[in-house]
């Protein structure tokens, strides 16, 4: 077992921690689970905010919508076997691709993705739970409610139906009427909260609470390949939520950024959409890889090749698959050259693909492949993935792109690049780490079976399909009178898929056969040598009874680990204070830091998404007046929130982790995980804004029917009130300064928060001012439009600004010793809301004037 | 701490000349460069392949400017900016021959 | 022989009449082969991976394999496409320029009279053979997409925007033409033909078209 010791744990040398002494492990697990477990019975289910729990929660869900989308699938080839298909009318049909697509992307594979990482990045890296338990919560209320939003739509026959990309103007107001648009960007944008909400653990998680000794450069891929994905959700998903909130405006309150006839564009949209839409497709293929990662090498009893070449690769990955958006787009008009660099990027983006696909298969060389499950569906992962990967190779060159582009030949290249690099990853993944959720054995047989279906119904499926294409057959058709010649490949297709469709069911069923009647497991039954195998199984709440350190990490032998973690030899053993504690490490080289205390259980999440459902609700039925009462009441609970996390840290005292090692509770400033965890908001929050601005350059550079008419806004008065504007943020950010520096001094702190809630109020006055005597109507024209989205995002975040000064001032009446958590938090925002209102008044100033 | 920061160099140069080129295509083609003619190529393209030599001098910069060495957090860095320099050539390429507006 | 007969289909991008489409099927043929022996190549290495474990050199793999082998086969591609897509492109001026404008869900197209007005035509274009031609798409609605498949690859119909696609048919013949970007109910039916004259008969073409519209 020499040779599985490598990449994942040469350790810190110069780190160590001297082991507690040994205890009873039952009397540890027990004290632990008094402070870890769930609620009892129905309040357990929804106070919970264990990652374990939610991981699994995630996971679940998103299997059962992968079931509806499936179902859905099998509607669609149902009605395209034959060419004259009467099963659907062509309004369903249109309903059900666009909620085909829409589920399998955002309430499946992202979801699934998400859960996986929450459930195993834990336990990988050597912690009790991830960074911040109840956005774990939140995030799943969120994705529950804006998945049930969609699927209610689809039951009242009210769904989506122009496209998962929902391209305007076919989904403006004028040519799809009805709340069919709405809901897709309300519900969609709701769950994509949850989305944002992961990316932010995640990278807080794996930057902050790996095991000591657990360098940056040491740890598992997996944890690689999620950072990645984090880094890539918070900046991918920014410019989909823009466009969504754009259109949802344009729809509601007619405020024209699509609208050609007013200075808008319809391929702003199309920009926004493919910014989000390419990245998403790694964002969803790396945490597969990174399972591939973990799973084949211990599959090959030895080590990954080329663990740095495949961080590079993922290095690699995260910026160049944004630079490749416009290949959805070649055939929009777009100049040559301009489509060329494009072009380039998608073909070199397949450089680092293929570094991990033969890193991969190096592996295999250098040890010894065991033909089990999991490797099974490795090896359909290679053979379909390879495949899609070269078909995407294809699309990137543009004249053959101008040919298959919008054709069935799109449809199979993208079934072969997310089946074949997702779902294959996803189902090896799930062989593989099934004994670890359940603690049970799998039943041999049925698996093997389930393989071979899936793999002769998905090629059976999808081989055709591009010669489909290639015939000429276009996506999103319900019939094709006058095509004979498509008819047999169409019925080959629709009969393997459900050929496919019964492998999945007998997938399915073999995971319930082995929940429920597996034998029991041994401990680490793969001889695997990562970290989420040394604890009992399945996995206790708290994970470890007491934290693994750096002898642990060098070991990688997870059976001695267990045993020495589980009698409290590790750090911090136990829950003697009686709440739930965890390490913080630095972020490279993951030197012990301080000790988070984490927050219980809780039902504030699932109040808290629930005001947010009633202001999407709200939204939808119309009522646009009553909407922001929902937003008060969110308002009110994020101050509750914020409240919690207060009290929890006001403790202060230093804490024993280990013989000779004590750590405080109160981290230094800056350092605490709500601080990394605002950065990593910000980096979306920031991204957001970047796309608003993109879409303010867009327009006035690229949009027909510019210049617009002279604007009223460019007066005396208006120029005024943007200084106004300015000044009062620039108070603000100097208020939040003086605060957080001066924070141990206390009491003459007051009149500061005060200053800064005035500066902010100023601020917010100059807004109302603007926006009610001197702005031109936001509906005449686009740029009237950004001129007021621009206000709206400045207000919002001055709003948030108040209420952080506030709770701050609150501080200080309660006398609390100021936390890091909170003052610097509101310093940390303010920056941020005073340099974003001085951009957009700079942007709006420098707009008028160039017009 | 300051290897991964630096890690990102390369890459980010890659993603600010790739951004700058894209832009510079636009913003020409919609004020009319294409059809101004300087030094023996249209203004447009001028300005496209300054930006793009200028973004491959400042990832050459960056490649000797980096230490080397065999320990990851000095290789990964130096890698990065490898990885903006290729990138760089390799996607701004076609700027030398296809047709600009 | 089958396999070609297989390709064929009044919408078979396989089944080039033209010089763009033709360009683009030989791109598509080249591609394939090698897609063929990449895929084979992989697979060859995979199955080789079965066995005992055999020292491997890392930088074989991930560098020689993975980045120079790569970037050999993506730089071949990238100049293919890049001296295809450039010829393709509508350069100098056509002899012919006629109009397509969609709208949900329908084709008109204008043709040139020669005396300096415009042929308007419902769901059939009607161009000379032999000829480069170049279309005017444009969207009174919606996102639609003009293809014809046999003849050359498809640009999208835009609001606000005018696109330009230059299409030549090398015979004179009838040739069946789709919207490929989704746009709603109708998108499904909304196809359109272009019959290609010989150029010879193209004036008389006009001028029957001419009176058939005045009527």
């Amino acid at each position: 077992m020499t040779d599985t010791v490598a990449a994942e744990g040469v350790g810190d040398a110069t780190l160590d921690i001297p082991a507690n002494p040994p205890r009873r492990a039952l009397g540890l697990h027990r004290e632990l689970s008094r402070v870890w477990s769930n609620d009892r019975g129905w309040r357990g289910q929804v106070t919970a905010v264990n990652h374990t729990t939610l991981g699994l929660r995630f996971m679940a869900t998103a299997l059962v919508f992968f079931a509806i989308g499936g179902v859905l699938a099998m509607l669609i080839r149902a009605q395209l076997a034959t060419r004259q298909g009467a099963f659907l009318d062509t309004e369903l049909y249109n309903q059900i691709f666009t909620m085909h697509g829409s589920i399998m992307m955002f309430l499946f594979a992202i979801p699934m993705l998400e859960g996986l990482g929450i459930y195993l990045l834990p336990k990988l890296l050597g912690t009790r739970d991830m960074a911040f338990p109840r956005l774990t919560a939140l995030g799943y209320w969120c994705y529950l409610f804006g998945g049930l939003i969609l699927l209610a739509a689809l039951a009242a026959g009210v769904a989506p139906r122009d496209g998962w990309f929902m391209y305007t103007p076919l989904s403006s107001a004028e040519f799809s009427p009805g709340i069919n648009a709405d809901v897709w960007l309300l519900g969609v944008t709701f769950v994509e909260i949850s989305a944002l909400a992961a990316a932010v653990e995640i990278t807080v998680t794996i930057l902050r609470q790996r095991a000591p000794g657990m360098r940056l450069t040491q740890m598992p891929l997996f944890a690689w390949y999620m950072l990645g994905t984090a880094a890539m959700m918070l900046v991918g998903f920014p410019p989909l939520i823009l466009a969504s909130v754009l259109l949802e405006v344009e729809r509601a309150f007619d405020w024209p950024f699509f609208d050609v006839a007013r200075g808008g564009d319809p391929l702003l949209w199309q920009h926004l959409f493919w910014m989000f839409g390419h990245p998403e497709v790694y964002i969803i293929f790396l945490p597969a890889a990174g399972a591939i990662s973990t799973i084949l090498p211990a599959l090959c009893r030895t080590s990954i090749l080329g663990y740095g070449g495949i961080v590079a690769a993922i290095l690699a990955l995260v910026f160049l698959s944004f630079g490749l958006w416009v290949h959805h787009m070649f055939a929009i008009g777009i100049p040559h050259l301009a489509l060329t660099f494009f072009s380039a990027a998608s073909l070199a983006v397949a450089v680092p693909t293929a570094v991990q696909v033969f890193a991969w298969i190096g592996t295999m060389w250098k040890g010894r492949p065991e033909l089990a499950l999991p490797m099974l569906y490795i090896l359909g992962f290679f053979l379909t993935f390879v495949m899609g990967g070269l078909t995407g190779v294809m699309l990137a060159v543009i004249p053959f792109n101008w040919q298959a582009h919008d054709t069935a030949f799109v449809t199979a290249h993208l079934h072969y690049v997310l089946i074949g690099g997702f779902v294959f990853p996803m189902l090896a993944a799930a062989a593989w780490w099934m004994p670890q959720i359940t603690g049970r054995a799998r039943i041999r047989g049925l698996g093997e079976v389930a393989f071979w279906v899936i793999l002769i119904g998905f090629h059976g499926t999808f081989f055709v399909m591009h010669l489909t294409g290639l015939l000429g057959m276009p996506r999103r058709i319900d019939v094709y009178p006058d095509n004979p010649e498509w008819e047999v490949l169409n019925l080959t297709s629709s009969v393997f898929g459900f050929v496919m469709a019964i492998g999945l069911a007998l997938f399915a069923l073999d995971l319930v056969l082995q929940a429920t009647m597996g034998q029991r497991a041994g401990r680490n039954p793969w001889r695997a040598p990562t970290l989420d195998w040394a604890m009992s199984l399945p996995a206790p709440t708290f994970n470890f009874a007491s934290l693994p350190g750096p002898r642990q990490v060098a070991e990688a032998a997870p059976d001695r680990t267990a045993l020495a973690l589980a009698r409290g030899e590790g750090l911090l053993p136990g829950a003697p204070r009686g709440q739930r504690e965890l390490l913080v490490t630095t972020a490279a080289d993951a030197r012990p830091d301080h000790v988070a205390v984490l927050p219980g259980n809780t039902a504030l999440p699932l109040v808290l998404s629930a005001s947010i459902g009633a202001f999407v609700l709200l939204m939808l039925a119309g009522l646009y007046a009553l909407a922001p009462v929902a937003l008060v009441a969110v308002a009110a609970l994020a101050w509750r929130w914020h409240r919690g996390l207060a009290t929890l840290a006001a403790g202060g005292a230093m804490v024993a982790v280990a013989p000779r090692l004590a750590l405080p509770v109160q981290p230094g400033r800056g350092r605490s995980l709500t601080h990394s965890g605002g950065v990593a908001l910000l980096v979306a929050d920031g991204t957001l804004f970047a796309a608003l601005i993109f879409g303010v350059a867009f327009l006035h550079v690229v949009a027909p029917g510019w210049p617009p008419p002279p604007a009223a806004a460019e007066t005396a008065t208006g120029a005024v009130l943007l200084v106004a504007l300015a000044v009062g943020l620039g108070v603000a950010a100097l208020a939040a300064h003086v605060t957080e520096a001066r924070q141990p001094a206390g009491r003459s702190l007051a009149g500061w928060a005060v200053l800064g809630l005035a500066g902010n109020g100023a601020a917010l006055l100059a807004l109302a001012l603007l926006a009610g005597w001197v702005m031109d109507d936001p509906t005449a024209h686009a740029r009237d439009a950004l001129r007021g989205v621009l206000a709206g995002y400045v207000g919002l975040h001055a709003l948030i600004c108040a209420l952080m000064a506030a709770f701050v001032l609150d501080q200080i009446r309660r006398g609390e010793v100021p936390t890091s958590g909170a003052p610097s938090g509101w310093r940390l925002w303010q920056d941020f809301a005073t340099a974003t209102g001085l951009v957009a008044v700079a942007v709006v100033l420098g707009t008028a004037a160039v017009a | 701490m300051t290897w991964l920061p630096r890690a990102l160099i390369g890459p980010g140069l890659w993603a600010v000349g790739f951004a700058l080129v894209y832009g510079l295509h636009g913003l020409g083609c919609a004020l009319g460069w294409s059809t101004q003619e300087v030094a023996g190529m249209t203004l447009h393209r001028l300005a496209m392949v300054a930006a793009w030599v200028g973004t491959l001098l400042a990832c050459v910069v960056v490649v000797m400017w980096l230490p080397g060495g065999p320990d990851p957090t000095r290789r990964l860095p130096r890698i990065g900016a490898w990885i903006g320099l290729g990138a760089t050539i390799f996607t701004l390429l076609p700027l030398l021959v296809a047709t600009s507006c | 022989m089958l396999l070609l007969a297989g390709c064929g289909g009044p919408l078979s991008s396989l089944d080039p009449a033209g010089p763009a489409a033709g360009a683009t099927a030989v791109l598509w043929w080249a591609m394939l082969i090698g897609a063929g022996v990449l895929t084979l190549m992989v697979l060859g290495l995979l199955a080789a991976g079965f066995g005992r474990p055999r020292p491997v050199r890392e930088g074989r793999w991930t560098v020689g394999l993975g980045l120079w082998f790569s970037i050999a086969v993506l730089s071949a591609l990238l100049a293919a496409g890049v001296w295809v897509g450039e010829r393709l492109l509508p350069r100098g001026d056509a002899v012919v320029t006629v109009e397509a404008h969609a709208r949900q869900w329908g084709w008109r197209f204008g043709h040139p009279d020669g005396r300096g007005g415009r042929i308007e035509t419902d769901g059939t274009l009607h161009i000379p053979a032999g000829q480069p031609v170049d279309v005017i798409v444009t969207s009174a609605d919606v996102i639609h997409s003009f293809w014809v498949p046999r003849l050359a690859g498809k640009i999208d119909a835009i609001p606000g925007r005018a696109n330009r696609l230059r299409i030549e048919a090398d015979t004179p013949g009838s040739f069946d033409g789709l919207c490929a970007e989704f746009c709603g109910l109708g998108h499904a039916g909304m196809r359109f033909r272009v019959i290609a004259h010989p150029p010879d008969d193209w004036p008389a073409v006009l001028e029957t078209l001419g009176e058939e519209t005045a009527e």
